[in-house]
């Protein structure tokens, strides 16, 4: 993630001398009315519910990969549908007085985010190749976590609505292709919370703060 | 040649079991040491399968009548104010850090002329002040602890046994507390069971090796009017078998000699902790009994693999803190009292053991000596269960160790249900109860109602429930599978989950009693049983509900 964030501060900085062939910062006439973009999308988030993926997976900030199809208007409103996936096997807890006991049984957990985001990009004059973005929106999480030795009604498998900010920058790197650095905040309840170590850390949030990559391909 | 030896051979066997003969019908007066090991090797066990005497079960005549036998040789019980029976002529003492000798002889002075300060014993923070057998301990006890250098003092209270015994096998559903606690599935979850666990039963002993010991056995009396505090000296004499030399086989179901760790007689003051009773070895029995081996030449093999046990890999530490009638007959240097008790508890602690069960316990005045040393083991890292008493049809009074246990986070207090999930009739209630397990009750349910596990043959043990005419000296060497009941059965229930809470990962004490009290099937004591569909708080008859082993051992998800 780090290279990656490097790799997209280069190319930002790299992007005013590339930009010889579109300068305007107004509308400009000619661009399409709408632009369909499908993105790909690898984030790195770090739950809310630290404790929680602390006492599972040893750790709270995991990866997610996904994609999705963003619609760009030329006054540069935005709307992108987005589906990504967290699957990952950890274990079973104890939590007891801030404690963490793992238990060494295997436990799968598994988060697809279905989000819808709308918001605004900024064309900037002096920097046209540079599109700072910022939007909000909803989703809907699917969560579903299994574990070994568990009976089927012991399993879950639930969805719940969940909220978004997201801000972040575009650099077109090419005609046709941007590479985009956000960062994105979720707020899911009415998953977490209710029972698990959740409840025992009395974490009720699985969204939290990803930092994300995305590649659209696209005008 | 070795025919014409022989025969001096032979009739000198002949003499010496004549004399032997006559010397166990009491006609060996002759005061010898108290127990000598022959050696530690004994003939094979005798195996007498199920046993469908009812008789150890608290309130049993037989349990008063073994409760009413005072050996002829040792000093007899006092009662306390609060009905407390104590040893007397001694005073357990704690004295505050930096207390110099002379502070410490200027307090024996003035609490009583005839006080003198033993040699302070293995495996204790803690001094024994000797006094006259004739005085008040508890007075005595008052007066040290009225003074500014003095933590600590009290009576040396007696401690005895939580239990109540009977018998089954466990693929024809005799043990039935076995699924009421989920423990099958537990079973799935960690078939090592414990194997990297030291559960110290600090108790009665266990049968845990053969062995030949001599020992000699003096007259007593059994009180005519039962248990009375203070006895009468009056009822029937029964009279000394004089030396006996006895064999003692060692439990086959519970394993090889492998699984025994640093085993330790504080009632003998030996490495040779002997079970004399079957108390401890039952309470083992139900903690780690050899399970899964009806097929493969282990254990009992005459009855098909015998009984099951929960943690049945664990290693077991036998500590003996507990005298049994015969180790009163045979004239034991020490008897279970509070400070007996808290060495064996520091013992425990101190060898490694990561659970203590206290199958045992008292009513009367606190003990802070106890209290002391589980808070100390538990510092260690060793989880503790205690029974939480089988006084309630005693006028259910205050039980001691467990009150204890309910202060201190990592010792647990567990009460008893019987096979319905109801609360067992003898069980204590109280702020004290933490948890309930399977303790078994004869009431409703008949001997199967009980605990079976593999003990010694009581029938062949208890021998002085017998008419004087029919008394004879006790066998060692024979096993049978006994139903037991009381909160001691119960206690060992939680013992030997706790052990598989500590091989999954849940090391701390305090996390073991949390994740045994967190995930109990609630029980209503308005409908006398437990079940997931009662949405019940606490309560006094079953603390927080009734154990769930495969729940707490397969604990927390993120979200459930």
């Amino acid at each position: 993630m780090k290279t990656a964030i490097a790799c997209l501060l280069t190319l930002a900085v790299s992007a005013p001398l590339a930009a010889q062939t579109r300068g305007a910062a107004s509308i400009d006439p000619s661009d399409p009315a709408v632009v369909f973009r499908p993105f790909f999308v690898v984030s790195a988030e770090r739950f809310a519910a630290q404790e929680t993926f602390k006492a599972a997976f040893g750790g709270a900030i995991e990866p997610m990969f996904g994609g999705g199809l963003e619609v760009v208007l030329r006054n540069g409103i935005y709307v992108d549908a987005a589906v990504s996936r967290f699957k990952k096997t950890g274990q079973r807890a104890f939590f007891a007085n801030g404690q963490t006991f793992p238990l060494g049984i295997p436990l799968t957990a598994t988060l697809i985010p279905i989000e819808v985001t709308g918001g605004y990009r900024f064309n900037l004059s002096s920097w046209p190749r540079l599109v700072p973005y910022a939007g909000a929106g909803v989703g809907s999480y699917g969560y579903e976590e299994t574990s070994e030795f568990s009976d089927p009604s012991e399993n879950v498998s639930t969805r719940h609505l969940g909220y978004l900010a997201v801000g972040g920058i575009d650099v077109r790197v090419h005609r046709l292709v941007g590479i985009a650095g956000d960062v994105q905040y979720t707020r899911v309840t009415g998953i977490l919370g209710s029972g698990g170590v959740s409840k025992a850390a009395g974490e009720d949030d699985l969204g939290g703060v990803a930092v994300r990559l995305k590649v659209t391909i696209g005008r | 040649m070795p025919r014409v030896r022989q025969r001096p051979i032979a009739g000198a066997a002949v003499c010496a079991g004549v004399f032997l003969v006559l010397a166990a019908r009491g006609y060996g007066q002759a005061p010898g040491p108290a127990r000598v090991i022959v050696d530690r090797f004994g003939p094979a066990a005798i195996e007498r399968g199920i046993s469908p005497l009812q008789t150890r079960a608290p309130g049993t005549p037989n349990e008063m009548r073994r409760r009413s036998i005072r050996p002829a040789s040792q000093a007899i019980d006092r009662a306390g104010r609060a009905g407390a029976a104590y040893r007397p002529g001694r005073v357990i003492v704690k004295f505050k850090d930096g207390a110099s000798p002379a502070a410490k002889s200027s307090a024996m002075s003035a609490v009583s002329r005839t006080a003198a300060l033993s040699a302070r014993p293995d495996f204790a923070n803690f001094d024994v002040v000797t006094i006259g057998a004739d005085e008040d301990a508890e007075s005595a006890a008052d007066a040290f602890r009225a003074r500014a250098d003095v933590e600590y003092a009290q009576p040396a209270y007696r401690v005895h046994p939580e239990f109540v015994p009977n018998d089954a096998f466990y693929k024809q559903g005799l043990q039935w507390n076995f699924p009421l606690i989920d423990l099958e599935r537990a079973w799935d979850i960690q078939p090592q069971a414990g194997s990297s666990i030291t559960v110290a039963v600090v108790d009665t002993g266990v049968a845990y090796t053969s062995a030949t010991a001599r020992f000699h056995a003096n007259a007593f009396r059994e009180d005519s009017d039962g248990f009375t505090e203070p006895p009468t000296g009056s009822g029937t004499l029964y009279p000394a078998l004089g030396d006996l030399t006895l064999s003692f086989a060692a439990a086959t179901e519970l394993g090889p000699s492998s699984r025994f760790v640093k085993p330790h007689d504080f009632i003998w003051d030996d490495e040779m902790p002997l079970d004399l009773d079957g108390h401890g070895t039952h309470v083992s029995g139900t903690i780690g009994q050899l399970t899964n081996n009806g097929s493969n030449g282990a254990g009992d093999t005459r009855n098909g693999g015998g009984t099951a046990g929960i943690a049945f890999n664990v290693k077991i530490m036998p500590v003996k803190v507990l005298d049994s009638d015969w180790d009163d007959i045979f004239g034991s240097p020490n008897v279970g009292t509070d400070d007996v008790v808290a060495r064996g508890i520091r013992y425990a602690a101190d060898n490694g053991a990561q659970v203590i069960n206290l199958s045992l316990g008292r009513t009367g005045p606190p003990a802070p000596v106890i209290e002391d040393a589980m808070k100390y083991a538990i510092g260690k890292g060793a989880f503790i269960a205690v029974a939480a008493g089988n006084d309630f049809d005693e006028g259910n009074p205050l039980e001691v160790l467990p009150e204890i246990a309910s202060r201190i986070p990592g010792a647990v207090s567990v009460a008893g249900v019987d096979r319905a999930k109801g609360h067992a009739s003898y069980s204590s209630t109280g702020s004290w109860v933490e948890v309930a397990a399977p303790g078994g009750d004869f009431g409703a349910f008949g001997a199967e109602g009980g605990i079976l596990q593999q003990t010694l043959d009581l029938d062949l043990v208890e021998t002085f429930t017998l008419p004087v005419a029919q008394f004879t000296a006790p066998r060692f060497d024979a096993l049978a599978y006994f139903y037991f009941t009381g909160t001691s059965m119960a206690a060992a229930h939680v013992s030997g989950v706790a052990a598989m809470l500590m091989q999954q990962g849940i090391t701390n004490p305090a996390a073991v009693e949390a994740a045994l009290e967190q995930f109990t099937m609630p029980c209503s004591e308005a409908q006398n049983t437990c079940s997931t569909s009662i949405a019940a708080n606490r309560n006094n008859s079953y603390g927080f509900g009734l154990i769930d082993a495969r729940n707490a051992l397969r604990g927390l998800g993120l979200s459930r």
